[in-house]
């Protein structure tokens, strides 16, 4: 009876701890093992020990170096030209979804969340005909004479929109959603007490959301360093490499051209791995600890 | 009540577990012969209709067409586990010498032997020797798929150069002969498959992108190469960095457009444009190269491909050799010669490219072992030499380095 009582838990958990198995942990292990190895996904993998690792840090004369670090910066301009906007911007919002007299605040809601269910490559088609010298509105509008694409800091600005057209609805869904759990009772006492708008939303809002912030920041932050879709399709890493980012190089490196480079690329993955781990870690600590 | 939701999760975790589990087994029909392409574009339909036929035909055994989106990461996964092989697949050109290399590649020895008429002189030979290795037969070719240029005619006749078409080679003189001469907007050439377009000048400059099994990128030949095209672009007569030059020549401001076979099908669904199709310009008036791919029948390495499925395989590929006039209709030009000299063929536009020996000779396959690593480093960056962004020694340098370090980590994983 006892045993038969063990096995309910099991069966609600069990699904996704196989999935978790299956595809993520199994996975991981295996690409930490590959980094250790030349490997050409084909035959088996060779042991290098840390070779690929003192390539990728130290060898400046390598071209994998020079990838790295291209890649790692061009994605960390990435995270701080889009993480801000994509927190800052829902969190407004949300705010102002809030107040009384916004109409339709559904439908609004949609429109901003339904470019988060487009692929990235569907969307980036439409947006670079939108930005498309000849075709688009944006050379009228701004009377620019520039292709986007290929230049600084056009190039930058087009993947910054698309990936902010994007990402705002999931944050704004969030917020919303956190927002409206916030007891209404703390708002009328404090507007009693005498505290406007923007006290309120300093000394109310904000707290009463803090886990739902720190998560979405958090999140976000990890989801930017992961960024390949936006740049590939916009720009293809153009100008000059200048948007392409560390996971356009190991995509390259692991399923491009010829033979495969798995183990170097592993090893690319892994460094970035570690360098979300630790942003996301500072993060939690650092807010967490602020708001406590 | 709690019964139910006892059923309702234990039906749940059966319908996950199942949907997890069932990718991973699949048996292998004996009475099937699994054929993998990457032809995900519209060239797709073209093969499943070639199969259809040949299915029509009630072999012994018949062929079930899938195409494999990511196929050469599926490939690796495949070989590697060595469950899940297919029988049949279509390969690149460029794939040939690594696979056989790494020992992937099952020999087509016994599929010739059994079909009399898969050989050499059915074939255009390029497209049938880059899959002879130390004089093994490794594939059996479907097509030459190249880069070519397409010209708008009514805008070779505004500007009154119907005249360069005369000898079969635009040269890049005769390009920027037109300097100061278009109007606003109008451009000779753009810059699609630019990277293919710097590959043919190589062959056509004498060159060549190895030197004894070692990759020769940065050398006198390439420089020279990519400065003669440099001068286009610096006169203004290419269509401008990072716009779509492509469909510039589409929408017909274009003078010629250097993409690829594959096109001829897309361009004609353009109303008004009166294009026609001839060979990529050249840095010489003597000699003119068109840059090929080619789709190769090949068989991956699998030690359950029983004798009556090689056999099927043989007899699916004299089906093909006799029969892919439908693939003529994709654009791309067809390797069996009893296809391409027939009549009917002459009415695809590409006809033009076997229409004689010289020709048939231009559409050059490069078939040196570490090829794709080299038109990698060319795809990244041409755009930014022949634009004026970057130094070219410098580049040229960077490029070489490229190559080797990525055939230095590559070659210790082969062994």
């Amino acid at each position: 009876m006892k045993k038969k009582m063990s096995l309910a838990p099991a069966f609600f958990v069990g699904p996704h701890i196989i999935l978790f198995l299956v595809f993520i942990l199994l996975p991981t292990i295996y690409g930490i093992y590959a980094s250790f190895t030349k490997w050409n996904l084909m035959s088996d993998p060779t042991w290098v020990g840390l070779d690929n690792y003192r390539t990728i840090l130290f060898d400046s004369s390598s071209t994998f170096h020079t990838q790295f670090t291209n890649g790692l910066k061009n994605t960390l301009l990435f995270v701080l030209f889009t993480v801000p906007i994509l927190i800052v911007l829902p969190l407004l919002i949300a705010v102002s979804l809030e107040h009384k007299k916004v109409k339709g605040k559904g439908l609004i809601q949609a429109i901003l969340y339904v470019p988060g269910l487009i692929s990235i490559s569907a969307g980036a088609l439409i947006w670079l005909l939108l930005f498309n010298k000849q075709l688009g509105f944006v050379g009228n509008l701004f009377n620019s004479d520039v292709s986007w694409p290929a230049n600084q800091p056009y190039a930058w600005i087009i993947i910054i929109v698309i990936t902010v057209w994007g990402g705002v609805g999931g944050n704004l869904i969030i917020y919303r959603a956190s927002i409206s759990g916030v007891a209404q009772d703390l708002y009328e006492s404090a507007s009693i007490d005498g505290a406007g708008p923007i006290r309120r939303f300093a000394s109310i809002t904000l707290p009463s959301i803090r886990f739902p912030l720190i998560y979405t920041f958090v999140m976000t932050t990890a989801g930017a360093f992961n960024v390949f879709g936006q740049p590939l399709m916009m720009t293809d890493g153009g100008p000059r490499q200048s948007t392409h980012v560390l996971m356009m190089y190991i995509r390259q490196l692991a399923f491009g051209n010829g033979e495969s480079i798995a183990g170097m690329a592993s090893a690319m993955a892994v460094l970035l791995g570690i360098v979300i781990l630790i942003i996301s870690a500072l993060q939690y600590y650092v807010m967490n600890r602020n708001a406590a | 009540m709690l019964k139910k939701k006892w059923g309702f999760s234990v039906l749940a975790s059966v319908l996950l577990l199942s949907t997890v589990l069932t990718g991973c087994g699949g048996d292998d029909d004996k009475k099937t012969i699994t054929f993998w392409t990457p032809l995900t574009g519209d060239d797709g339909a073209y093969m499943d209709q070639l199969v259809k036929d040949y299915n029509a035909t009630n072999p012994e055994i018949k062929v079930k067409h899938v195409i494999t989106a990511d196929m050469y990461t599926k490939i690796s996964t495949v070989l590697s586990s060595g469950k899940g092989v297919p029988d049949l697949s279509i390969i690149h050109a460029d794939r040939v010498p690594g696979y056989v290399k790494q020992g992937v590649l099952e020999p087509m020895t016994d599929v010739i032997a059994a079909q009399p008429e898969l050989k050499q002189d059915n074939y255009l030979p390029q497209a049938w020797s880059t899959g002879t290795i130390d004089n093994v037969q490794y594939s059996v070719p479907l097509d030459i798929h190249a880069n070519v240029m397409y010209y708008n005619k009514d805008l070779l006749a505004k500007y009154g150069v119907e005249s360069f078409l005369d000898d079969n080679v635009v040269t890049i003189d005769e390009i920027l002969s037109l300097q100061g001469k278009l109007d606003e907007g109008d451009y000779v050439v753009n810059d699609a498959l630019l990277g293919w377009v710097m590959l043919a000048q190589i062959q056509n400059l004498g060159g060549d992108i190895q030197q004894d099994g070692k990759p020769a990128v940065n050398t006198p030949v390439m420089k020279q190469a990519f400065e003669e095209v440099k001068k286009i672009n610096d006169a203004g007569l290419m269509t401008p960095f990072g716009e779509d030059g492509y469909l510039m020549f589409q929408s017909g401001n274009v003078l010629f457009s250097t993409d690829g076979t594959w096109s001829s099908t897309a361009h004609a669904g353009v109303e008004g444009l009166n294009f026609g199709v001839t060979n990529v310009y050249s840095t010489s008036a003597d000699k003119f190269t068109n840059r090929g791919s080619s789709h190769l029948f090949a068989m991956l390495k699998n030690e359950d491909r029983s004798e009556e499925k090689v056999a099927g395989i043989g007899q699916f590929l004299e089906f093909i050799r006799a029969n892919s006039m439908e693939w003529a209709k994709a654009g791309q030009i067809v390797a069996s010669k009893q296809v391409n000299e027939s009549p009917e063929y002459q009415n695809y536009m590409q006809s033009f490219f076997t229409s004689n020996e010289q020709e048939t000779q231009s559409l050059y396959i490069y078939t040196y072992e570490y090829y794709p690593y080299i038109a990698e480093a060319v795809d990244t960056y041409c755009g930014d030499i022949v634009r004026g962004n970057v130094d070219i020694d410098e580049t040229l340098q960077t490029m070489q380095k490229f190559v080797e370090d990525k055939i230095a980590e590559s070659a210790g994983a082969a062994q």
